[in-house]
């Protein structure tokens, strides 16, 4: 873990525009990983209730984490993304984004 | 013995044995203890605070949009926790004595703080006895000194399978 920051005075820094617009057009995409306490039927009633996903759908990504370690549950914008991954945390998952490679 | 969780009307009732409701009982303040300290610098690195808390970016080079994170939802979540224990220490103080047993009528809010404090006292109590999926509950000797710490975790585990059992029906 990284300690506390300075605070720092915003600087003009010429941006790579080009790598910007690449960057802005990949989108971002929410990770379960497997955890050894969670309940299977757990998650799936909290990939149905967070996402509104079918019995089926939330046990077919259920059954992915446990058996793969890991499964996509949602995607989008960054802010869509930082949304998910903080309810999936409320509700004791373990959930990470990063961009879709 | 009859179904834990039963809908009766809107609510959903669950019956508990004496020693099961004093086990209850005894979850928020304990989470709460803990979920007071999790801002805490020393708390921050407890390996159950790490777990309710964990990152959102793996990627080290988004560690500006992770502090940012953190930021933004940090508070918001421990609020949320500790919203969920009040509500659910003040429905156990609503439990009604019924030959024996206690029951609890619980509305769907308060039945979501059930699950979600069942669901983070398992997560805890899992770290500290250091739970993986080979662990088997039945092979825990009864003398062993966190033979009781592995009873309250199965019967919790227990517990909250019959209560999303109810919920998923």
């Amino acid at each position: 873990m990284s300690g506390p920051s300075a605070p720092t005075l915003p600087v003009e820094v010429e941006e790579p525009v080009a790598d910007e617009v690449v960057k802005t057009d990949r989108p971002w995409i929410v990770i379960v990983w497997n955890d050894p306490v969670n309940l299977m039927s757990y998650v799936v009633y909290v990939f149905q209730k967070l996402f509104g996903y079918s019995r089926q759908k939330a046990t077919r990504l259920m059954m992915q984490v446990h058996q793969e370690g890991r499964a996509v549950v949602s995607g989008g914008t960054r802010e869509k993304c930082e949304s998910d991954v903080a309810r999936l945390h409320g509700h004791g998952l373990w959930a990470t984004m990063e961009r879709e490679s | 013995m009859a179904r834990r969780f039963r809908t009766k009307g809107d609510a959903l009732v669950v019956t508990l044995e004496p020693t099961e409701l004093e086990l209850l009982r005894q979850l928020p303040p304990q989470l709460g203890t803990l979920l007071t300290e999790a801002s805490d610098e020393s708390g921050a690195k407890d390996p159950v605070v790490q777990r309710l808390f964990p990152r959102a970016y793996l990627d080290p080079t988004e560690e500006a949009a992770e502090v940012e994170w953190q930021a933004l939802v940090h508070s918001d979540l421990v609020k949320e926790r500790l919203a969920a224990l009040e509500l659910v220490t003040a429905t156990l103080e609503h439990a009604t004595e019924r030959r024996g047993r206690f029951e609890v009528a619980l509305t769907a809010d308060e039945t979501q703080a059930w699950l979600g404090v069942l669901n983070d006292a398992r997560l805890a109590l899992g770290i500290r006895l250091d739970v993986t999926e080979e662990t088997d509950l039945e092979a825990v000797a009864l003398d062993a000194p966190e033979a009781s710490a592995y009873a309250i975790y199965g019967w919790l585990t227990y517990f909250q399978g019959e209560l999303v059992e109810a919920l998923l029906r």
